[in-house]
């Protein structure tokens, strides 16, 4: 017995571009396409024991960086040289995001004894 | 740089005599009771919210400002963390020799802080914070923590000893500033 599989002709077409699509991306499945994503990489840092931890941090340009204020009383996060960007009072499980466009040290302006480090790879 | 001699034994006296007077009383075999120790927290924080207050009123340089506003609002969040545990355990804080000791030495070191102005009360004001965190630190670590039964106020306690670390960092850092 004969099966005849019948293909209209107007799919022909997108069978044919979605099989060379898969041929270029080498049958990845969706999740490994998204390894290089379009976006910078989000990090975390938490204030947490009047401390960033982690204090110093790796980062690339545009990436973005997440500040979570753990403690029970405010902080901010302010660059140190020239206050040229600061989050202003975060109040206790506020959260911050920095988009990076630069190492920079920076401090809370409210507790100046907490210190941090951002630096952007190269 | 007169007055700063004529304040820094004075102030180192008083400091002394503060941070013994704690102990001496420390070592009394009586324990502390939870709301006991509830009671010697928040009165600790009140009274630097106090000492807080008269610098605000009194300074007018802008690190000792700034460190004075840290301190109000800083103890008035423990202060609300410490009241809203209170509540949660219907806890009722109760006055202690601890307590007592603490307000005594507060209302002199007000009297003195009210009689200085400008540089001197800068001075004095700084000083005196720098002296006051010690002593609390010790105190909730060697007194109020060891002797806390409820594990979430011991908690709560363990959780301010770094904040009150902190404040001694920043209170040293402005006392090399009014000193220059």
């Amino acid at each position: 017995m004969k099966i005849i599989l019948q293909i209209p002709k107007v799919v022909l077409p997108v069978l044919c571009l979605s099989m060379l699509l898969l041929t270029q991306t080498g049958c990845k499945s969706p999740s490994e396409r998204m390894e290089k994503p379009q976006k910078g990489k989000m990090h975390v840092v938490e204030i947490t024991q009047m401390q960033f931890k982690p204090a110093e941090i790796q980062v690339s340009k545009g990436d973005v960086i997440q500040f979570i204020n753990h403690d029970m009383v405010a902080h901010d996060v302010t660059e140190q040289i020239s206050k040229a960007w600061s989050s202003g009072p975060l109040q206790p499980d506020q959260t911050w995001i920095l988009k990076v466009s630069g190492s920079a040290d920076y401090y809370c302006s409210i507790h100046p004894v907490m210190k941090g480090k951002i630096t952007v790879e190269p | 740089m007169m007055k700063k001699r004529l304040f820094t034994p004075r102030l180192l006296t008083s400091a002394c005599f503060f941070f013994s007077a704690l102990f001496v009383e420390a070592q009394q075999p009586a324990r502390l009771t939870d709301p006991e120790v509830a009671s010697a927290a928040v009165t600790a924080n009140q009274i630097d919210i106090e000492f807080a207050g008269i610098a605000i009123q009194q300074s007018k340089n802008k690190e000792v400002l700034n460190f004075a506003k840290t301190m109000s609002n800083d103890h008035k969040a423990v202060i609300a963390q410490a009241v809203a545990l209170a509540t949660k355990l219907k806890v009722t804080p109760k006055t202690n020799y601890l307590t007592k000791s603490l307000l005594a030495d507060a209302e002199k070191t007000k009297k003195r802080l009210q009689s200085n102005k400008g540089e001197s009360f800068d001075i004095m004001y700084i000083e005196n914070e720098v002296a006051y965190h010690k002593a609390v630190i010790a105190a909730v670590e060697t007194i109020l923590i060891p002797q806390t039964e409820n594990s979430e106020l011991k908690k709560l306690l363990e959780n301010v000893v770094p904040a009150l670390r902190t404040h001694l960092a920043h209170a040293e850092m402005v006392q090399k500033m009014v000193h220059k």
